[in-house]
């Protein structure tokens, strides 16, 4: 492989390693889903201390 | 056999795998956080296998195993594996040693249970999730359908009990929010704390989508956990498949080589480095 195709190649990897611009999977769903999932996660941590408490029965 | 109780089978195939893959990274690297992930998705694959077979046969100790590795620790130790990613502190120590002292406890409240379980209640017609434990039915409240109920004295009052295997209130049953917990603010904080920095600084795509992957992954056998723990057990199986598939997938694609790592090793928070 010569110096201009590796210099290509480091250059097309670099590119790979960023988020593409203006994309609405990164821009807009990637936040929408974590702030999901981490609403799920906070849900899902106060029934589980409800069920230490004695709120949920079991 | 029904479809859902072939889903197990699956599982711990694919856990099985996962394991295999995480472990054989370790033996390379010999980094805590894989050692961690390793035996968690062990218990996890344990947990799955159990499950099949209690489609199957009744085993008590294979019970055991099944509540031990599949309902009580496995979250807790899989995320554990997250923190030492994370975090590579002092204090994580502690933490460990908190983590393998209460699995030791909680080993030994089941020990303790199992001289109690309800062996009469337990049927191959029905999923293991939905008969593992017993719980008092409230006073004019119609039995579930197909359930067993039996009169007994608690605390000197007379109530029924829908039979399960675990006698009602097994103290074992309370150590598993504690561990969850953990396994939840380690596992699915730590994925998604992983993903928001990548995202933040823009950088790493693929690791952003293997730790929501990852992220996804637990909190369906937590969302399915969660309704068994409600009495409606028939979407754990579902919920574990998804979990191992989501998982596996989220670890291999955050673990793509990067040109980073290529030409300038750095510090990342991915479960695959």
């Amino acid at each position: 492989m010569d110096k201009d195709e590796r210099q290509t190649e480091l250059a097309a990897l670099r590119k790979k390693s960023h988020m593409p611009a203006h994309s609405v999977f990164f821009e807009k769903i990637i936040p929408l889903l974590l702030i999901i999932l981490g609403v799920i996660m906070v849900g899902m941590i106060l029934f589980a201390v409800g069920v230490l408490v004695g709120i949920v029965k079991f | 056999m029904p479809v859902i109780e072939l889903f197990p089978f699956a599982s711990a195939a694919i856990m099985l795998a996962f394991t295999i893959y995480v472990l054989q990274r370790y033996s390379v690297r010999h980094t805590p956080h894989f050692l961690f992930w390793g035996i968690g998705l062990a218990m996890f694959g344990a947990g799955s296998f159990a499950e099949a077979y209690l489609s199957l046969a009744w085993n008590r100790w294979v019970f055991f195993i099944w509540y031990l590795f599949g309902a009580v620790l496995n979250a807790a130790w899989i995320g554990h594996g997250t923190l030492y990613l994370l975090s590579r502190k002092k204090w994580v120590h502690v933490v460990t040693v908190v983590l393998v002292l209460g699995s030791l406890f909680a080993t030994y409240m089941m020990l303790k249970a199992m001289p109690s379980l309800d062996q009469g209640a337990f049927s191959t017609s029905s999923l293991i999730s939905e008969q593992y434990g017993s719980s008092i039915l409230p006073p004019g409240q119609p039995v579930p359908v197909g359930a067993q109920t039996k009169v007994e004295t608690i605390q000197g009052k007379q109530v029924t009990v829908v039979r399960g295997l675990l006698p009602p209130g097994a103290p074992v049953r309370l150590t598993t929010p504690f561990f969850n917990i953990y396994g939840l603010l380690t596992l699915v904080g730590g994925a998604i704390y992983s993903a928001f920095l990548f995202w933040r600084k823009r950088v790493l795509p693929n690791r952003v989508i293997g730790n929501v992957l990852i992220a996804a992954g637990a909190l369906s056998i937590g969302f399915a956990s969660v309704l068994t723990r409600l009495g409606n057990g028939r979407f754990l199986y579902l919920g574990e498949l998804l979990a191992a598939i989501l998982m596996f997938c989220g670890f291999l694609v955050a673990g793509q080589p990067q040109p980073q790592e290529q030409t300038s090793p750095q510090r990342a928070t991915s479960p695959a480095d």
